[in-house]
């Protein structure tokens, strides 16, 4: 039943990559910035997937993207659209999804290390994107003070916000993901 | 003719969570024949199906495939029985008509040739040759239940196993299917129909099985068994009543 | 959801239909790298180039531009922005808001590249199967053991498998909620918990179904290698567009 259990994590993964795409696009128009669900589906990677199967789930999101699907944000895609001003995010989902997974799965999936875990995956796509974001668009008189301004600030609040539903969703749906001890649950 | 390809005997299931799902289930068919498994909701058909192709593995019993227990070879079984799920919606695998049936054989590592041949054939037998390119969700839902029975037909399957065929298709689109089954049972394909709509199948079939709460409380012919089917829950085709031959749906 | 409708394969037999996955692929990343700084003078080139094949494609622009229709809304903003926040000689004044020249040139500029790449992918997805999509990014992963081609390629097609069945479901469920007055309760923690509840756990029930119906087609990592194929016409190809992209980035 090994090989199961490895299809079932490969059809979950794939499933939470094609959510991040969808992501994408649902925006959920609240506040000045509208909430984009993209990386609140790159935390709830980390957090039902674990390290290993949340990496392989976002690394799949980007390839996907890369080949010229517009499944970026809001309706861009392409190789371009990752060495653009904006792609460091793209990238900083990498580390974040595989660090949120690993705290998760060390703290034993408890409410306050995923937050832990979520509020340093957020931290780290910042970490990328920030000083990408400034550094392509030095040239154009763009400083590091404006660059956290008009890429991090705004979207700090809806961060929050989306950690903090992202623990309730995370709790809901860890029992339909994992059926302890059965390679297969009849879906009803 | 009489050779068994399904030797189920002593069959229980435990699910993890303690329902027992099915419990002492003896049965055999044989080869070539038209079966109907009934009985009403929760009585157990499903899982009684997926043990025949190893998607559940017995807790106590056996089941044998023409003489081999199916989870010797997992593969092997899942070849000689194909399944056509309840939801064709979420069996359907690849994003094109002709990917979507090349999956299984592609799974079973055949050749190019051979593949396209096989989904060729497969989409000929059900009627839907001109919608190869077609993306699968975009089909109805009658051609989405006859792109399911071709992406197990690519396999040459000798068992088809059907569970629930009829939910949610239109009059004209159970007349289609049952037309399908009896085509593929006239081609020599061991049917085993699992269905709560009796009336539909029940002059074609030559072998009814009635199932309650996990265990097969009848099991023989349709003709001498239509009759008591009531007191397990399953409604009697309306025109087996006195005076009334039984009709094919398809007259 | 409907920019995405735009993204799919349309048959054809133009020359980018023709050649092979991989070289097309290369082209992608090639010319979208070398149009990210390019100068006005090769943009007009890039330009007409990608006009030229449109045309030898014959993709039906009409109805994309149609489809694409929130993405031009998109642009229209992204221009407005550009030309409101870019500093330097005005040219009209609007209260406290002035429009300057090197507004609208930066603006222009950034939405002609957005443009460009847009069509890059379009083209690319417009004469390609993701089939063979697949079959390329199985065939670039054979020199990085870590990674297992053959999976990520079926990850791949199940990404693609999944999006509509989620953008149906979400939209199910959004008017399934509206339906109950949702937009009384103004608390977005509870209305985006209340929402993605249910849809996330119905999708994931259908992923269920989907992992035991591959699993019940015999599913397996070991799989008939893809078909591809290159020719005189894919180095040509190469040739050129190699030749395009040194242009641009010397103009
Ligand atoms: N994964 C599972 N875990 C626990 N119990 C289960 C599971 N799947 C099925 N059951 C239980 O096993 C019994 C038999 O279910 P099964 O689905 O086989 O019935 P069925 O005859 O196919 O019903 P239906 O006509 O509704 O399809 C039911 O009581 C059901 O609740
Ligand atoms: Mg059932």
């Amino acid at each position: 039943m090994i090989i199961a259990e490895q299809l079932r994590m490969t059809v979950y993964a794939s499933l939470l990559a094609a959510l991040t795409a969808a992501g994408a696009y649902l925006a959920i128009p609240i506040g000045p910035v509208p909430i984009v669900l993209q990386n609140f589906f790159v935390f709830l990677s980390g957090l039902l997937l674990g390290s290993r199967w949340g990496f392989a789930s976002v690394s799949v999101y980007i390839l996907v993207g890369a080949c010229g699907l517009p499944i970026f944000s809001i309706g861009r895609g392409g190789i371009g659209h990752i060495m653009g001003p904006t792609g460091g995010y793209l990238i900083g989902f990498l580390p974040a999804v595989y660090i949120i997974g690993l705290i998760s799965e060390k703290g034993g999936q408890r409410v306050i290390f995923d937050i832990i875990a979520m509020v340093c995956g957020a931290l780290l796509v910042y970490a990328f994107g920030v000083p990408w974001l400034y550094k392509v668009l030095a040239g154009k008189g763009m400083t590091l003070q404006k660059a956290l301004f008009v890429g991090m600030y705004p979207f700090v609040p809806g961060d929050i916000l989306k950690i903090a539903v992202a623990v309730p969703v995370a709790k809901a749906l860890r029992p339909v993901i994992r059926v302890p001890g059965s390679g297969f649950r009849i879906p009803s | 003719m009489h050779m068994n390809i399904i030797e189920i005997e002593n069959l229980s299931h435990r699910f993890p969570d303690g329902t027992l799902g099915i419990d002492g289930i003896n049965l055999t068919i044989q080869e070539g024949t038209f079966v109907v498994i009934s009985g009403q909701n929760g009585s157990g058909k499903t899982t009684l199906l997926r043990h025949l192709n190893g998607l559940l593995l017995p807790d106590r019993g056996t089941v044998r495939l023409s003489g081999v227990s199916v989870s010797k070879d997992l593969v092997k079984a899942r070849q000689i029985v194909g399944m056509v799920f309840q939801d064709s919606d979420s069996q359907i695998i690849g994003e094109t008509v002709y990917d979507d049936v090349a999956f299984g054989p592609e799974n079973l590592c055949l050749d190019r040739s051979e593949i396209k041949r096989r989904v060729y054939d497969a989409l000929k037998a059900v009627g839907l040759t001109g919608l190869a390119e077609q993306r699968p969700h975009l089909l109805s839902g009658g051609e989405k239940r006859r792109l399911a029975i071709a992406g197990v037909l690519s396999m040459k399957p000798r068992v088809i196993v059907f569970d629930e065929p009829f939910s949610n298709l239109d009059y004209p689109g159970i007349r289609q299917l049952l037309e399908q089954v009896l085509s593929l049972h006239k081609a020599g394909r061991t049917i085993v129909v699992a269905t709560h709509e009796l009336e539909k199948v029940i002059t074609h079939a030559d072998h009814l099985v009635i199932m309650k709460d996990g265990t097969v409380v009848r099991d023989g012919l349709p003709d001498e068994m239509v009759k008591g089917v009531e007191a397990f829950g399953v409604r009697e085709p309306y025109n087996s009543r006195p005076g009334m031959e039984i009709r094919s749906w398809l007259n | 959801m409907a920019e995405l409708t735009a993204f799919r394969f349309r048959t054809g037999a133009s020359l980018l239909h023709k050649l092979d996955v991989r070289f097309k692929l290369g082209f992608l990343v090639l010319i979208s790298l070398a149009g990210l700084k390019a100068a006005p003078l090769a943009l007009c080139v890039i330009t007409f180039v990608l006009i030229a094949v449109i045309i030898d494609t014959r993709l039906p622009i009409k109805v994309i531009l149609k489809e694409l229709r929130y993405f031009l809304i998109l642009l229209l903003f992204v221009f407005i922005a550009r030309i409101l926040t870019t500093p330097g000689s005005t040219l009209i004044q609007i209260m406290a808001v002035s429009v300057t020249r090197e507004g609208i040139y930066d603006g222009s500029l950034v939405c002609w590249r957005l443009v460009i790449i847009i069509t890059l992918g379009l083209l690319f997805v417009s004469t390609t199967r993701t089939s063979e999509i697949k079959a390329a990014v199985e065939w670039l992963l054979i020199p990085f053991p870590f990674f297992q081609g053959k999976r990520v390629a079926t990850m791949m097609s199940l990404v693609m498998r999944f999006m509509p069945l989620i953008l149906d479901q979400a939209k199910e469920t959004a008017d399934a909620q509206r339906a109950r007055c949702v937009e009384n309760r103004k608390n977005p923690l509870y209305r985006l918990r209340k929402f993605a509840i249910p849809v996330i756990r119905r999708i994931f029930e259908s992923a269920d179904k989907l992992a035991v119906a591959m699993e019940a087609r015999c599913y397996s990592e070991n799989r008939t290698d893809p078909w591809l194929s290159s020719g005189l016409k894919d180095w040509v190809a190469l040739f050129v567009v190699i030749c395009l992209c040194a242009m641009i980035i010397l103009i």
